[in-house]
């Protein structure tokens, strides 16, 4: 386990240090932020300060030399326009769709399991065909919209939540319900058709051949081994929600990752894409090591 | 994470493929599959439908749809006296509705079906070589395709669309990118699993050429789990463009997609649904209907499991 | 801090729902996009100057925006010219920062330099490009600014500099420090800001104990928070929305136009620019795709503005003319079937891509072939400012804002030869424009009148198109009337609280 470990630190590590490099050089030739930050009619000598006092009027390759040698020592640069350490926006930013990624999916797994499974039980009834059709219906309309529809029905129209923002527990409720519609439908896919795969293995049907009535008991451990595939669709939409909620988040006003990630990208503040990037990246590789850990619980044979 | 498969993979890849029944017979025999599932017919119908508007729609109603029409202003759905292109409404320039549906379901396809497409070829064909070739190449493609992942999607598309020019073609490319990892890695580990197989090892033996072993005895197992993802982020993609679109770095006017119909009609909301509620059916419809579609041909195509279809068509036929 | 911040949440859900607590004079303002830094010396950035300017930071002079005094006093109680390049001010005594300390000439003289320093990019120096100016210390309450060459609007320039205390160092501060009647008491990144009423101020006490703003991008999650009593003033939301009797027009100083490359074939051609200017049925667009109360435009200023020409009357809406001129142009051998490129901004104004979708089909329409293409804000930049695309004839549709009375803030830019967005290369409108900016009193005004009559009968330099209408939503709890400046502008000590 723990040289496995090693190895997947090792060759995370290296794909990181791709992933910058490409964001680093690429990100440089969508235009110059001098020219997005100051205003329209600011002079070229304006413009010139700008570049000198950020560093960018030197070789992207110096640039990227100094960028490299401040990493090291941890320091991730300042954001370009907001006058403060790129980190320090960074993981403020994350604390928010931390949380939000953490509930949606807790939200998600528990409901798709249950949801999946007794339609599972249930194949081809009313139940099945119903809880499909709805969930599919959700997972395959705009986010965007949903939540606007959302906001001009719930908060404006009944006055029971409110608008946006953060502040109390309330104003989690519309964009977790938001974010909880997709995984939610596509989870429960994968659940309902993992479960009809693992009722219809031998030891299954034998059981219940032989009558084992207790449904709990054939239900846990059908479940265990339909576990694998779910699980593995569990870690795809959680890393999607890592990466930050961008439509929920700019629609509802919500501080996390997503938004200050498009804002950022839209006014080439490289120092905060970067460093975004990484947090988000180790993120999801402490996430993926949870889940290998997962399936080695599951898995006897996977411990091996 | 990376090494294990979907669901789909593993029924799909239980047993070898029976050799494709061709013709006719072939093709009746999906049709009466289809019809078992009634669901997944109406879905199939739907799709045609949607088909035959992108492939005829632009040639006949582009001028309608071009032409402002100030007087026509959001005009209200369900009247008729402007024309039956108006049954759905107008827009906010005053053209109807239900002709700019039918033009943009071309674009929505064909970037819908070119992303797809696109990383579909590219994922299974690295992920071909990543399982089939040695360790080290195996290594950098996996590599490869983690780097692609934790690749912001908004930034690429920033990226590609400020230094090419924002195109249909280039939103293709930048949506196929994004989704390449998906195929990659679910073909390797597809192949690493198929290739200990009885039967490929058999044909090892037997001095069948790599490129035999993979196209006849690999490709097939794996392609109906291929499929069936294709289907899904068939839609994904779709929802994906509408997203771009509504933070602005996407399809842009005068294009016209459905994703841009529902971001540019939202702010109408609350005083003419319509401009966003049509477009935004079209796409829960299509999504829809690729969705049953695909969950049928996950049986369909499954041998274990395609009796059910066969019996449920017999039963009704 | 997690759990302050939930406090403080839902004190302010209850706050804004109990009318209990109106008393407390707490408001709610919410604001499109957050400002990147709270910085005095950014204040001319609209997103910054409608938290700052006359809440945490003044000015030495201020522009009258809702009466017609012109310039009024603020820290400076009067000025006077002491000689052809000196500008002498008197400052208001009795001033206190909110660190404590005392008002003086030296705090002028160092925000002046500050803002002006290459250590940092403030963004009001560039008004101050060009001219020589040079401040200094006459005794605690008095300051000289010796110009060159002479600046006969420099009070009015003043207008735009906050003043900081002279301790403030020359970085960008996240903690400013002003002598206004609030002072910023926490900010929450990407959440909320406060600004709590100072007891010590100088002037007179406004009603508005706190103000917290609030960011959403979305217009319409704007507008809705108003009506749901989440907040009680947004200043900007769109005009789709603005349907119930909380919501306001009011003229936002805006103005959008098609700037013309006038150095590209067909463009070139004054006959293809007036073809241009007849095809578009302005008056189609009021009241539909933008708002009622939408201005037809005839100068890229607004009619409040020094030296507006009522004389320059709108083109007329006339297709026919517009194919007449564009076959005799094409007779003469001007390659009007050329494609031009039509560049907007998505998001620039409420309605932007209708705006240009529309403009693209009127155009087609009288023969034009031209190509719509919408882009993001970078890309819009590459097209908007110098060096300018050579591969093609481009028409930007962009949108200009100066609300400071003044043409000044306008014409060097826009249409001066050596101007970053200017698209005429005319000697007689550099000459004018730099006749009017040196001049004062009637003589300036008549020169900006001549200036705004030759650039849109004579030069025919671009296609004017609109003044632009925003629209504000103002709650039940407090009164307020937005104002020509509430886009750049919005302070505290006007908004009234019932």
């Amino acid at each position: 386990m723990k040289k496995m470990l090693g190895k997947r630190a090792l060759s995370s590590f290296v794909s990181l240090m791709v992933l910058i490099v490409l964001v680093f050089f690429l990100s440089r030739l969508t235009g110059d932020p001098a020219a997005l930050y100051l205003p329209v009619d600011a002079s070229e000598a304006m413009r010139e300060n700008f570049r000198e006092i950020h560093g960018l009027n030197d070789p992207v390759l110096v640039q990227f030399g100094r960028y490299l040698s401040d990493l090291i020592h941890l320091d991730f640069g300042d954001s370009l326009r907001k006058a403060r350490p790129a980190i320090e926006v960074v993981l403020e930013a994350f604390v928010w769709t931390l949380q939000l990624a953490v509930i949606t999916m807790a939200l998600v797994t528990v409901a798709a399991i249950i949801v999946g499974s007794i339609a599972a039980f249930k194949v081809g009834r009313p139940f099945d065909r119903f809880a499909s059709v709805l969930s599919l219906i959700g997972a395959s309309a705009p986010d965007f919209w949903i939540a606007i529809v959302g906001i001009v029905l719930f908060s404006v129209t009944f006055g029971w939540l409110p608008t946006s923002g953060t502040g109390s527990v309330w104003h989690w409720i519309l964009p977790i319900s938001v974010l909880f519609i997709r995984p939610f439908g596509l989870i429960l896919q994968v659940v309902r058709g993992s479960m009809i795969n693992a009722l219809g293995a031998p030891y299954v049907k034998t059981a219940r051949a032989k009558g084992v009535k207790n449904r709990p008991v054939i239900f846990v451990h059908t479940l265990r081994n339909a576990m694998l595939p779910v699980i593995t669709v569990i870690g795809d939409q959680a890393a999607a929600l890592l990466n930050g909620a961008v439509v929920v988040e700019t629609i509802f006003g919500f501080p996390g990752v997503g938004k200050l990630m498009i804002d950022s990208i839209l006014q080439r503040d490289f120092n905060v894409i970067l460093a975004a990037i990484m947090v988000t990246a180790i993120a999801i590789f402490i996430m993926n090591i949870l889940i290998d850990i997962a399936y080695a619980l599951l898995d006897p044979r996977i411990r091996a | 994470m990376s090494e294990t498969t979907t669901d789909t993979a593993t029924d799909a890849a239980k047993t070898p493929p029976v050799t494709a029944t061709t013709g006719a017979t072939g093709l009746r025999r999906i049709l009466r599959m289809l019809w078992a599932d009634k669901l997944a017919f109406m879905a199939m119908l739907f799709l045609l439908v949607v088909l035959l508007g992108a492939l005829f729609g632009p040639m006949s109603l582009e001028e309608m749809t071009t032409k402002t029409n100030l007087r026509a202003r959001n005009a209200p759905p369900f009247d008729l006296s402007r024309g039956f292109f108006y049954i759905l409404g107008g827009d906010a320039l005053g053209r109807p509705l239900l002709a700019r549906i039918i033009v943009a379901s071309q674009n929505t396809m064909v970037i819908a079906a070119g992303a797809v497409l696109g990383s579909l070829t590219v994922g299974a064909t690295l992920g071909l070589i990543a399982g089939y070739a040695g360790r080290w190449t195996g290594e950098v493609i996996m590599r490869l395709a983690d780097v692609i992942m934790s690749f912001p999607s908004l930034l690429l598309a920033v990226i590609v669309l400020y230094m090419l020019e924002p195109s249909i073609g280039n939103l293709v490319l930048v949506l196929a990118i994004t989704r390449i990892p998906i195929y990659l890695r679910t073909t390797r580990a597809e192949v690493l699993e198929v290739r200990e197989r009885m039967f490929v090892q058999a044909a090892k033996v037997m001095g069948a050429s790599n490129r035999r072993i993979i196209f006849k005895h690999i490709l097939p197992v794996i392609l109906p789990t291929l499929l069936t993802i294709a289907t899904l982020d068939f839609a994904f993609v779709m929802l994906a463009e509408s997203a771009l679109s509504f933070l602005g770095i996407g399809i842009q006017a005068p294009e016209v997609t459905w994703g841009l119909m529902v971001s540019q009609g939202r702010q109408y909301l609350t005083n003419a649904w319509w401009l966003a509620f049509w477009p935004g059916l079209a796409i829960i419809l299509t999504t829809m209907s690729l969705n049953l579609l695909s969950s049928w041909m996950r049986v369909a195509l499954n041998p274990t499991q395609r009796w059910r279809l066969e019996i449920g068509g017999n039963k009704n036929g | 801090m997690k759990q302050s911040t939930l406090l403080a949440g839902v004190l302010l859900a209850t706050s804004a729902l109990s009318p209990a607590f109106a008393q407390e004079a707490n408001v709610t303002i919410v604001l499109g996009e957050e400002p990147d830094l709270v910085e005095p010396c950014m204040a001319t950035r609209s997103n910054i100057g409608r938290i700052v300017l006359g809440n945490i930071s003044e000015t030495l002079t201020e522009l009258d925006v809702r009466g017609d005094e012109g310039l009024k006093p603020r820290l400076a109680e009067s000025w006077e010219m002491v000689d052809d390049t000196t500008w002498r001010f008197h400052l208001r005594e009795g001033v206190t920062f909110s660190d404590g300390t005392a008002f003086d000439a030296a705090d002028v003289k160092h925000s002046f330099e500050r803002a002006g320093s290459d250590q940092i990019t403030c963004e009001i120096s560039r008004y101050y490009e060009g001219i020589d100016i040079t401040p200094s210390v006459v005794d605690d309450l008095t300051i000289d600014f010796k110009t060159d060459p002479a600046q006969p609007i420099l009070p009015l320039l003043l207008s735009l500099l906050t003043i900081v205390p002279s301790e403030t160092p020359i970085e960008f501060t996240r903690e400013p420090v002003g002598t206004g009647p609030y002072v910023l008491s926490d900010w929450q990144p990407g959440q909320s800001i406060t600004l709590e009423r100072r007891e010590d101020y100088w002037g007179e006490q406004p009603a508005v104990t706190k103000a917290t703003y609030a960011f959403r991008s979305d217009p319409s999650v704007r507008a809705a928070m108003v009506a749901t009593g989440e907040a009680d003033i947004a200043p900007s939301i769109s005009a789709i929305d603005a349907t119930t009797d909380m919501d306001m027009a009011y003229p936002n100083s805006e103005t959008t136009y098609l700037r013309v490359d006038s150095s590209m074939a067909p463009l070139n051609d004054i006959r293809v620019r007036k073809a241009l200017n007849l095809a578009i049925d302005r008056n189609a667009f009021i009241g539909t795709i933008l708002a009622e109360g939408t201005q037809v435009a005839t100068a890229i200023n607004v009619p409040t503005t020094l030296g507006w020409n009522p004389d320059t009357k709108a083109w007329d809406y006339d297709v026919d003319a517009a194919k007449a001129l564009l076959e005799e142009a094409k007779a003469d051998g001007v390659p009007v079937d050329t494609e031009i490129l039509l560049v907007g901004r998505t998001g620039n104004f409420p309605g932007a891509t209708e705006t240009y979708e529309a403009i693209q089909s009127m155009l087609s329409e009288a023969g034009f072939n031209v190509r719509l293409q919408m882009v993001e804000v970078a890309e819009h930049e590459q097209y908007y400012s110098k060096p300018y695309v050579q591969d093609q004839p481009v028409l930007v549709g962009a949108q200009h804002d100066n609300s400071r009375g003044d043409p000044v803030f306008s014409m060097y830019f826009k249409y001066h030869s050596d101007g970053r967005q200017s698209g005429i290369d005319d000697s007689h409108a550099d000459e004018l424009i730099e006749k009017a900016t040196a001049a004062t009193g009637e003589e300036r005004e008549a020169l900006w009148s001549e200036l705004f009559g030759y650039l849109h009968d004579d030069v025919v330099a671009d296609v004017l198109l609109f003044h632009m209408v925003g629209h504000a939503r103002v709650g039940e709890a407090v009164d307020f009337t937005p104002t020509i400046a509430t886009n750049s502008q919005l302070q505290l000590a006007e908004i009234g609280v019932k």
